[in-house]
């Protein structure tokens, strides 16, 4: 029973999407620089992911794995069409800031790959909580890493001014989203190293 | 292993030792702020390395006090006004992100200087560019005034530059503390690749790159000026000497390193010449640390492939000495030596049914 709990849990913390896995790292690293990105991102993620894969578990499982994956993807291009809509309407000015990486969080690893792999092999009432937490953890690196950036590179957070003394302004461009995301993969995987019960999992 | 880490503390200590004489230098035209600077962008370095070391769970040794070089050749790139915040949050990226993340002292990708440059130079271009005039001596927490920009950025965007030729030899223009002492550099340069602490392929290659394109598309009205001045501006014999020709990310050979440095000199100069980028040779030295790395693997497999010929030759040696015995063997027991070798080796009646075979095998491999 507790491993069970621990897998529904996973997507949180200790299978994140993107600190774990490294998928989904792209908007991350180019557009996650400032909050507002960042919001605008994780609804669009939460929405886009969400929904594409509850309506893509009821797809008979007996198609072949390139048809299927081409129905989750024409399904995940149909649901950005409304997001989008409301993104505009939620954050003006955002979107065309984000650029290409807004459109490709429709076929982003989770909806393309990670559905075959891991979701539709769970029952569905243990699916939707999984899935939850996945998109949680995205959505919270997503968010952390926006709000370290813009603080250090703009000194703003959420484009209010706060008062920092030295700014590290290429901490806002895409090659300091790379350092800095893989300097926190580093320390999360040295946080997760700490647990014995992590070391034991990560040696199985 | 000892000769190697002993060759190494000496390169290191040669290096220090002309930095630290760029860095008299630099007091006798900035003052003591240039001291501070240095020992300041010193002492983060090694407590970096320290801390970085231990979070690794490696030990400290005194071979990772070659990080201290570094964080002088940074302290000499900067502006001795610069923000000691800025020059310390540039000897941390050094030390941590360029160096101990990809492997450390051992396992060096990029120079971690040049990198820390680059990082400094995309997130504070102003303090990074912006220098006093030599001679004005600013106080060690004083706020710098009356900045200006350098001599090479004049230089690249008008072709000219004011100082003379002796003022260029000892540095007396503006621009970052120790790079613009030529005539040291110079010294520096001749001694270091005398003692072959650093690669003279790479330093060869980079002055060359720069003296062919300035000669070929000069950026003056005067032949003697379009050469003369891109070698003493942008950081370029400093560049060459400190980071192109760095050995432990240069090639080892001769060869392949000057072509290294070649390309590096006339990517940078090219990129000075159309964009008028100040230092664009530091950041071209960064992204063409993968043309360093396949040039070292090319060296690696040449070496291989040497080792692998030199094995292969000496068996076909020792073949060939063992076949003529052997086919010799035969014959000396049939007609000569059938007395001692029925003395010694009692089964004499097999050695002709082997070489029979032996024989036979010959023919049908011949056949075949």
């Amino acid at each position: 029973m507790k491993n069970k709990n621990q897998s529904v849990f996973d997507g949180l913390l200790a299978d994140n999407t993107v600190l774990s896995s490294c998928m989904v790292i792209s908007p991350v690293i180019i557009c996650g620089d400032t909050l507002r990105n960042a919001e605008a991102l994780a609804m669009a993620f939460t929405a886009i992911t969400l929904l594409s894969v509850l309506l893509c578990s009821f797809i008979p499982k007996r198609l072949p794995y390139a048809v299927k994956i081409i129905i989750y993807a024409v399904i995940s291009s149909l649901i950005y069409i409304p997001v989008r809509m409301a993104a505009q309407e939620f954050f003006p000015g955002i979107i065309t800031r984000i650029g290409i990486y807004f459109p490709l969080l429709a076929v982003n690893s989770l909806i393309v790959v990670q559905t075959e792999a891991k979701f539709f092999r769970m029952k569905r009432l243990k699916m939707i909580p999984a899935l939850l937490f996945y998109v949680a953890g995205f959505d919270a690196v997503i968010l952390i890493t926006a709000f370290i950036r813009e603080l250090l590179a703009y000194g703003t957070i959420n484009n209010r001014m706060v008062d920092a003394d030295t700014l590290i302004s290429g901490l806002g461009q895409p090659f300091g989203g790379f350092i800095f995301l893989g300097l926190l993969c580093g320390a999360y995987r040295a946080v997760r190293s700490l647990f014995p019960a992590e070391q034991s999992t990560g040696r199985e | 292993m000892l000769k190697k880490a002993k060759q190494e503390r000496l390169i290191w200590l040669d290096i220090m030792l002309t930095l630290l004489t760029l860095e008299l230098m630099a007091y006798f035209y900035y003052g003591l702020r240039a001291l501070v600077l240095g020992g300041a962008c010193v002492a983060v370095s090694a407590a970096a390395e320290f801390i970085s070391l231990r979070l690794m769970h490696r030990r400290f040794s005194a071979d990772d006090l070659t990080c201290t070089s570094d964080a002088l050749i940074i302290a000499l790139m900067l502006p001795t006004v610069i923000d000691y915040k800025i020059a310390a949050i540039g000897c941390v990226f050094a030390v941590v992100v360029a160096k101990n993340i990809f492997g450390g002292r051992l396992n060096m990708i990029f120079s971690p200087a040049a990198a820390a440059y680059v990082f400094m130079l995309t997130s504070w271009r102003n303090q990074v560019l912006q220098f006093t005039q030599p001679h004005v001596h600013t106080g060690v927490l004083e706020k710098a005034t009356g900045l200006v920009t350098s001599a090479s950025h004049s230089f690249n965007l008008t072709g000219e530059m004011d100082a003379t030729d002796f003022e260029l030899l000892m540095g007396n223009f503006s621009g970052p503390a120790g790079a613009v002492s030529i005539l040291l550099l110079a010294v520096a340069a001749l001694i270091l690749i005398l003692r072959g602490d650093i690669s003279g392929g790479a330093f060869i290659g980079t002055v060359t790159g720069t003296v062919i394109l300035s000669y070929l598309v000069p950026m003056s009205g005067r032949i003697a000026d379009s050469v003369k001045y891109p070698l003493v501006t942008n950081m370029v014999l400093f560049a060459a000497v400190y980071i192109v020709s760095d050995k432990r990310i240069a090639p080892r050979r001769h060869y392949y390193a000057f072509f290294y440095g070649l390309f590096i000199a006339m990517t940078s100069y090219i990129i000075v010449l159309t964009t008028a980028k100040e230092n664009a040779i530091v950041i071209v030295a960064l992204l063409f640390t993968p043309i360093a790395l396949a040039f070292k693997n090319l060296e690696k497999r040449i070496d291989d492939l040497d080792a692998q010929a030199e094995a292969e030759r000496a068996l076909k040696e020792e073949q060939s000495a063992e076949e003529p015995a052997q086919e010799s063997s035969p014959e000396d027991t049939d007609e000569e030596q059938i007395p001692e070798a029925d003395s010694e080796e009692p089964p004499l009646e097999e050695e002709p049914e082997l070489s029979e075979d032996q024989e036979e095998e010959e023919v049908t491999g011949d056949e075949e």
